[in-house]
């Protein structure tokens, strides 16, 4: 018998009055995988993502995260059972530190400030954030603030961690450093779920791939072989087709 | 026959709390910021009308009108002096600009008009109407008619008109609104105009049968945050109907247990609202 | 070095007002102090987890209140009704907070408003607290226990002692886990939920910590005045008072209070001897203008201009 996986999501529904942002999807992650989230614009994968999170509460479907149900639970509770995110526009707490950003999260597994300190300060060595750990977490740019958001992630010590378009706004360069990254956290046993709207990333780094559409999870499996499935050429490459065919009409040359 | 009487004063008198309420709310719903010199807006909308009627002897059809247009000024200043810049800072210092701009408001009326309580000539709007057997003040029932048919037109002009689609979008989505071509701090300057107006038009009216005191404000403003959140942020017609039903509850309450305490049972009423329905009566889970 | 300078600086503030003998200078500096004890209490809220009270005069009339209704009722020293101040503002402390925390935006506030203003008409109207009259403290000291003394000096040193140990507690509580916890809860609510951090349940710490510490301010104000009416511990200008002190000097900071009470009660008793008390209301006309130059310009308050700041990333 397989061992039970680390992540159980069956039958979520989040409905906003009668509109259904996520319709009955599904996500099954098992422990050491990376699992790539993609979809249109709109497909219901941030608010599906937010539901996994805790920071919205499902209005059906079940939740199981490490042996418990975690359906209702807030995402504090989230984070003590071991799971942590980033968020898609970065939230640092601008007036503090880069180390004490870092120490806010390192201090739900080690109470006191000494320990605190400690395993922040590891933390900033393993994101390359170490030289501006006295720096004012505000004065970080784009890159630095979504590196201090994993810091801080990571200092809460999770089996799971959720990151939400964390290369979004990044150069080529730092997106090749980031997928490095990204990777090295997987060596150090960290099972990822990775949101993301650029394909190259999902293709490169997850091992599996769910698409989401209109609620939906239409297509699942092996990145190369999804992005071939024609269901999800049409939600997925069709509709930016369509845009690009809006695009042109608006813009004649 | 009494008790027909009192619920009835209660309505009239709940028209005028949910125009006025519709203007905090307004701003509230546009923004995210309540605005704690609301009850002072009202205040100085007051003091306009007895300065308007005791000093230039205008009559209400001038004074009502006049009250608005100097209360959309007031907001337009307010916002782009103020407000403009600390939406974007901390908590603290959205809540303090409000709150020193009330005890500014507040103590400089204290200066110039002292702490007397004034109120306009009963004469102003006379005599009392008969219907269906109820004998209602003239100038209740003039201010409730007005404030009733006022809070409509703005209920209307949010949802019918291009200009509240406008300020809806700002409100839903910023910075989608500026990619089609909105500029959110007009519109948000806008809700800070109309909102102060309608608190303006809602203050010249009462003035015409409550008592005027630099301090007034202080109730009146806690009576619009009771309103806004019993009608749910936002919402105009939710504040329409909260404001009908505080005044009701107020006249009662002042009936029933006396005068003294018919603004204890309103924030009590707020706290245990807090409790038990903290998204309003119309407001979804 | 630095520790033997703050040392001396510290000892000879305190000597000060014994050596100057001039028991106006006297009252002022205890006032000073008083006014730095309520104030640092509502930083604990306001300022570390930055959840805005301004209603924080509840708190603040509790305790007044139950110290000269221990004497009424009981013939009690004053200073022994404290306790009951402190479990009664807990109590409402309790009421406010729970609902409202778990909202986000201003509800808070409102609330503290709300059950302030509440509590003002109540009690104004109750003739066990006296109504609007309010209620006497003892003529004539019965013995040391009443702690009534005709020099403002004791006072001071009364103060001074509760001040330090106030500051001490907010001090110890900044640099340990709550304190950085308060500190994420005022940066993003979302942010520090997703780290672990039991939002709702470290505001009510905060909160209940700084109620208390409020009431025992008020306990201390009942027992140095020796009377309390219900405009005077219970009115909107207390609590206004706490919240300009405390963001003045500058909020969420250790001495931002201290520093903002030492700037303010001296101007403010100025004012009162020029325009004749505060009844004219120029005082509060200055007050709107300071809180609102302060939200406008300068939201960290004085301090900040002084204060270390970490560096700009580069």
């Amino acid at each position: 018998m397989p061992p039970e996986p680390l992540l159980e999501a069956t039958g979520i529904v989040k409905a906003f009055g009668s509109f259904r942002a996520v319709d009955g999807a599904g996500l099954t992650v098992r422990e050491g995988e990376i699992v790539g989230l993609i979809g249109p614009n709109g497909a219901g994968k941030s608010t599906f993502f937010n539901c996994l999170a805790g920071d919205t509460q499902p209005t059906a479907g079940l939740i199981r995260f490490a042996g418990q149900e975690v359906t209702r639970a807030p995402a504090d509770a989230h984070a003590r059972a071991g799971m942590a995110r980033s968020f898609q526009v970065p939230v640092t707490f601008e007036d503090m530190t880069v180390l004490e950003n870092v120490m806010v999260g390192a201090f739900l597994r080690h109470p006191h400030r000494r320990d605190a300190r400690e395993r922040a300060r590891e933390m900033l060595e393993v994101t390359g954030l170490a030289r501006q750990a006295e720096a004012r977490a505000g004065g970080l740019g784009t890159p630095g603030r979504k590196r201090l958001e994993i810091a801080r992630a990571l200092a809460t010590e999770p089996r799971l961690l959720l990151l939400d378009e964390a290369l979004a706004g990044l150069n080529p360069t730092e997106v090749r450093d980031a997928i490095g990254f990204v990777r090295g956290l997987h060596a150090r046993g960290i099972t990822l779920i990775v949101v993301e709207h650029i394909m190259e990333v999902i293709l490169s780094l997850a091992e599996r791939a769910v698409v989401f559409n209109q609620g939906k999870v239409i297509a699942e499996g092996v990145p190369r072989a999804v992005v071939d499935d024609p269901a999800v050429v049409e939600a997925y490459i069709g509709r930016s087709l369509a845009g690009r065919r809006l695009r042109r009409r608006r813009n004649p040359p | 026959m009494i008790l027909a009487q009192v619920i009835v004063s209660g309505l009239l008198l709940g028209a005028v709390y949910a125009l006025f309420s519709s203007g905090l709310t307004l701003i509230w719903g546009m923004m995210n910021v309540v605005n704690f010199a609301h009850g002072d807006f009202v205040m100085l909308a007051m003091y306009v009308a007895f300065v308007a009627y005791t000093l230039l002897h205008l009559p209400p059809l001038v004074f009502v009108p006049l009250a608005a247009a100097l209360l959309f000024l007031l907001g337009l200043f307010v916002y782009a002096a103020i407000i403009r810049h600390v939406t974007r800072g901390p908590m603290l210092a959205q809540i303090l600009s409000t709150f020193g701009l009330a005890l500014l408001l507040r103590y400089t009326a204290f200066w110039i008009f002292s702490a007397n309580f004034v109120t306009l000539p009963d004469t102003l709007v006379g005599g009392t109407v008969a219907i269906g057997g109820l004998r209602l003040q003239a100038a209740r029932l003039l201010a409730g008619a007005v404030a009733l048919v006022l809070t409509v037109g703005l209920h209307l002009l949010l949802t019918r008109t291009a200009l509240g689609s406008r300020l809806l979008a700002v409100a839903e989505d910023r910075a989608a609104a500026q990619l089609v071509g909105i500029r959110p701090d007009r519109m948000q300057g806008l809700a800070w105009g109309i909102g102060a107006a309608s608190t303006g038009i809602a203050g010249a009216l009462i003035a015409m049968f409550y008592y005027i005191s630099p301090t007034v404000g202080e109730s009146l403003a806690l009576i619009a945050f009771v309103t806004v959140c019993l009608g749910g942020f936002g919402s105009v017609p939710g504040a329409l109907l909260a404001g009908l039903a505080i005044g009701v509850i107020e006249a009662l309450s002042a009936y029933l247990i006396g005068a003294v305490y018919q603004d204890v049972v309103v924030y009590a009423l707020f706290v245990v609202l807090l409790w038990f329905r903290p998204q309003g009566l119309l407001g979804q889970a | 070095m630095r520790i033997g300078l703050g040392v001396a600086a510290v000892v000879l503030l305190l000597a000060a007002p014994a050596a100057v003998g001039d028991p106006f200078i006297q009252r002022v500096a205890a006032l000073v102090l008083l006014t730095a004890i309520s104030a640092s209490a509502w930083n604990l809220i306001g300022g570390y987890a930055g959840q805005v009270s301004i209603g924080h005069a509840v708190f603040f009339g509790a305790g007044a209140y139950a110290s000269l209704l221990v004497f009424k009722l009981f013939a009690w020293p004053p200073i022994a009704g404290a306790p009951f101040g402190i479990a009664v503002s807990l109590v409402l402390a309790l009421l406010i907070g729970v609902p409202t925390f778990r909202l986000r935006g201003h509800y808070f506030s409102m609330a503290t408003i709300a059950v302030a203003e509440l509590i003002r008409i109540v009690v104004g109207n109750w003739p066990l607290l006296g109504a609007a009259v309010g209620l006497m403290g003892p003529a004539v000291p019965r013995g040391l226990a009443d702690l009534s003394f005709l020099s403002p000096l004791p006072y001071f040193y009364i103060f001074a002692a509760v001040e330090a140990a106030l500051l001490w507690v907010t001090w110890a509580m900044a640099r340990s886990r709550t304190g950085y916890y308060l500190r994420a809860v005022r940066a993003g609510e979302r942010a520090a939920l997703s780290l672990g951090v039991p939002v709702l349940r470290y505001k009510l710490v905060a909160l209940l910590l700084s109620a208390g510490f409020t009431a025992l301010a008020g306990s201390l104000y009942a027992v140095m005045v020796g009377y309390v009416d219900p405009e005077s511990v219970l009115g909107i200008l207390v609590s206004v008072q706490m919240v300009i002190v405390a963001a003045l000097g500058g909020a969420g900071t250790l001495f931002g209070p201290v520093l903002g009470a030492v700037i303010l009660v001296p101007v403010q008793q100025a004012t009162n001897a020029a325009f004749g008390g505060s009844g004219s209301g120029l005082t509060y006309i200055v007050y709107g203008a300071i809180i609102l130059a302060i939200a406008r310009f300068r939201p960290g308050g004085l301090l900040e201009l002084l204060h270390w700041r970490p560096r700009r990333a580069a």
